[in-house]
């Protein structure tokens, strides 16, 4: 698939604070953790993203190039706080081959596709068995099927999701970036999967 | 600095039909019934179109009417990238193109150019990537050549050179897929052929600042630089404020050219910062760097290379040091105040005897908010001096140029376009390999007087009006040339630059 990179780099702790490659947290009430945006082009990663970011949606389709990085804070119940650093990855076929860079060391990997696209659930199962070969064996794992307002054009069936889900061992919610549904959900689902530091 | 001393002898207007490349063998030049297609006006410019009119193919009437098609193609003869129209259904008409370039191909020729009444087809090879250009705007083919250029250099940007093993392992291998998302990248490249020097001087232009705030942004970068970074480019829209590269890399205008293009077209970039693979394809056109990017604002933006797929958080920290460097000097609020304030105007240039006084256009010591380009006569709407319109000024040893603001009468897109394609058209004869090298020219045609005037270390270009008087041209010339040295410390950028020479 797609083409060479150059060579990676030879150590990654030669320049640079080291801390915040991966997702360990600091302590158990402040909780980084590095989460990953994975799917087709097109199925809204960054809609989802910019959603929960800054509470935007921008209906007009703006292709990701390489991935964009942004963070967002949020409190938990129990007083806990969880900052995700988040990789919006480009769903193009170029950059499929350039995705460990981004998910290497992710403590949360998040599949997304649209629910009226089967194709990009297709695609969404590719990304989940990458992820179980290469990703970090004790990352979260999300499946999102997203647009989940267009339900009239729905082609994906809930059942589907969730089956596919449960088998793989991984959290499953439908989101509409759109409406703002079930977006917060999904990241303080995830927060409260996070494998806390020391037992709390 | 020397002065024209007398005007030279006119070069023959140039409508021959010269195509000839610098390679020993002539090109072929078929003579073929012109194609139906019809020379009607553009449609008007788009600012940032992605993928225009892409229901249409070559059977339909407006695709025909096209005054300009770029089409790149595989060897064998897939589609990959149209300027109009949807690729998959023209791979017909891909196949025709390819059918063309492998019977030349067969009998041991290259085929650069075919004239069909007023349209030239202009083909280049590169690999098994064919690139082509139908085209009635009557430019020069050695223009039209380097765009295909350009858009080719585009390709390997976004994929790098090693796409060719694909084609190796496979011959009918499909590149649109890899291609994804990138038709803005590719629209907004030739958009820049109609306006953007940049694609025919290779060179590149900076935007207008204080030596004070140009060197400012220069050390913070030169220390990002040393801490590991390859390039450090610091950019207001299409215009450098300041780059530095690592020892020994050197950065090609062109390369400069298009991974600007790849980034101000991509709408993602001004979302967040990011963090993405990109080439340069005269720097190594086998490898990808990572560019890391980030907007300051609107308009100022900062680029990061590195060839280290990890250096996302150490670029991060970099750029934090930076953004915090340029606030703290208010580099970041002077370049907002060139923006407002434009560059060089052509109302504005000072008298010839200017050495002496501390008139306002001369290096200006006074508080940085002066602009030093204003003697403020407001406009008369008749250009400057001598019927002065336009000026393009190429620093031979920088690589870099300075054109005046667009004023009166030029100043709709149109007169703009057709005002660069003059300008264009001047400098593929200058540099024309079976002609030149020239060192001056005038010219008079209905639409401009234009003076050019090339010498070891810069190249000039004027745009007078029609009527204006050849000495009197000549003589403002050189007042341009001095004004030009005059402010130099503040429209180029100075000493330690990476690019070659």
């Amino acid at each position: 698939m797609g083409c060479g990179s150059s060579t990676p780099g030879r150590d990654s702790r030669q320049f640079g604070r080291d801390n915040s490659e991966n997702g360990g947290g600091q302590d158990a009430k402040n909780l980084r953790v590095k989460l990953v945006l994975l799917g087709d082009s097109g199925v809204g990663k960054s809609c989802i993203v910019l959603r929960f970011v800054r509470g935007q949606f921008d209906p007009t389709s703006k292709v990701t190039v390489g991935a964009s990085f942004l963070s967002q804070t949020i409190a938990l119940q129990d007083s806990t706080t969880v900052k995700f650093e988040i990789w919006d990855t480009a769903g193009q076929e170029r950059y499929a081959a350039l995705a460990p860079l981004y998910y290497r060391g992710a403590a949360v990997a998040v599949v997304v596709y649209d629910i009226t696209s089967p194709e990009s659930f297709s695609k969404a199962q590719y990304w989940v068995k990458e992820l179980q070969k290469h990703g970090s064996p004790e990352i979260v794992l999300a499946l999102v099927g997203n647009k989940a307002d267009l339900h009239e054009k729905r082609e994906v069936a809930v059942q589907d999701g969730i089956d596919y889900a449960e088998k793989n061992g991984m959290f499953f919610i439908e989101t509409s970036a759109k409406t703002a549904d079930n977006i917060n959900e999904l990241f303080e689902e995830i927060a409260k999967r996070l494998p806390r530091p020391s037992a709390s | 600095m020397s002065e024209i001393t007398s005007p030279s002898p006119e070069l023959p207007s140039n409508s021959s039909s010269a195509s000839s490349d610098h390679d020993p063998d002539p090109p072929i030049q078929l003579q073929l019934p012109p194609l139906s297609i019809h020379d009607d006006p553009l449609p008007p410019p788009t600012s940032h179109p992605g993928k225009r009119n892409a229901d249409e193919d070559d059977a339909s009437i407006s695709w025909r009417k096209r005054k300009k098609h770029f089409f790149v193609l595989s060897h064998s003869g897939k589609p990959i990238y149209s300027r109009y129209g949807d690729e998959h259904k023209l791979a017909g008409f891909s196949a025709t193109l390819q059918a063309i370039i492998s019977f030349v191909e067969n009998g041991g020729d290259r085929v650069k150019l075919v004239r069909a009444g007023n349209h030239q087809v202009v083909f280049l090879v590169k690999g098994p990537i064919y690139l082509v250009c139908i085209s009635c705007t009557e430019e020069p083919y050695e223009s039209l050549r380097g765009q295909l250029e350009l858009i080719y250099g585009q390709v390997i940007v976004i994929l790098t050179k090693s796409i060719n093993k694909c084609f190796e392992r496979n011959s009918k291998f499909d590149m649109t897929p890899l291609l994804g998302g990138t038709d803005t990248v590719f629209s907004s490249l030739i958009h820049s052929f109609n306006w953007n020097p940049a694609t025919f001087l290779h060179a590149y232009t900076c935007l207008p600042l204080t030596y004070a705030a140009r060197q400012a942004a220069g050390a913070i970068l030169q220390d990002v630089v040393d801490s590991g970074v390859l390039f450090a480019i610091l950019m207001c829209r299409h215009k450098v404020i300041n780059l530095v590269g690592a020892q020994k890399a050197t950065l090609h205008p062109d390369d400069l050219l298009l991974l600007v293009n790849f980034i101000m077209s991509t709408e993602s970039f001004r979302t967040s910062e990011s963090f993405s693979p990109v080439c340069l394809p005269r720097y190594n056109p086998l490898a990808f760097l990572y560019a890391y990017i980030h907007y300051f604002d609107d308009d100022t933006y900062l680029m990061l290379l590195t060839t280290r797929s990890d250096a996302f958080y150490h670029l991060k920290d970099c750029r934090i040091h930076i953004e915090t460097v340029l606030l703290k000097s208010n580099v970041l609020s002077e370049v907002q105040r060139s923006l407002l304030d434009g560059g060089m105007r052509v109302e504005d240039l000072p008298p010839l005897p200017s050495r002496s006084g501390s008139s306002s256009h001369l290096g200006h010591p006074g508080p940085p908010t002066d602009s030093p380009y204003r003697s403020r006569e407001p406009s008369s709407g008749t250009g400057g001096a001598a019927g002065l319109w336009h000026f393009i000024y190429r620093s031979i040893f920088l690589d870099q140029y300075v054109s005046s603001d667009f004023s009166s009468p030029v100043n709709t897109p149109k007169q703009q376009k057709r005002l660069y394609r003059a300008y264009q058209k001047l400098f593929s004869s200058m540099h024309d390999k079976g002609i030149g090298p020239n060192k001056t020219q005038f010219r008079r045609d209905e639409n401009y007087a234009m003076l050019c005037w090339v010498t070891q270390d810069f190249e000039l270009y004027t745009a007078f009006d029609p009527l204006a008087d050849k000495a009197l041209a000549i003589k403002t010339c050189n007042r341009v040339c001095q004004w030009v040295k005059d402010v130099e410390n503040e429209i180029f950028l100075l000493g330690a630059s990476p690019f070659s020479w």
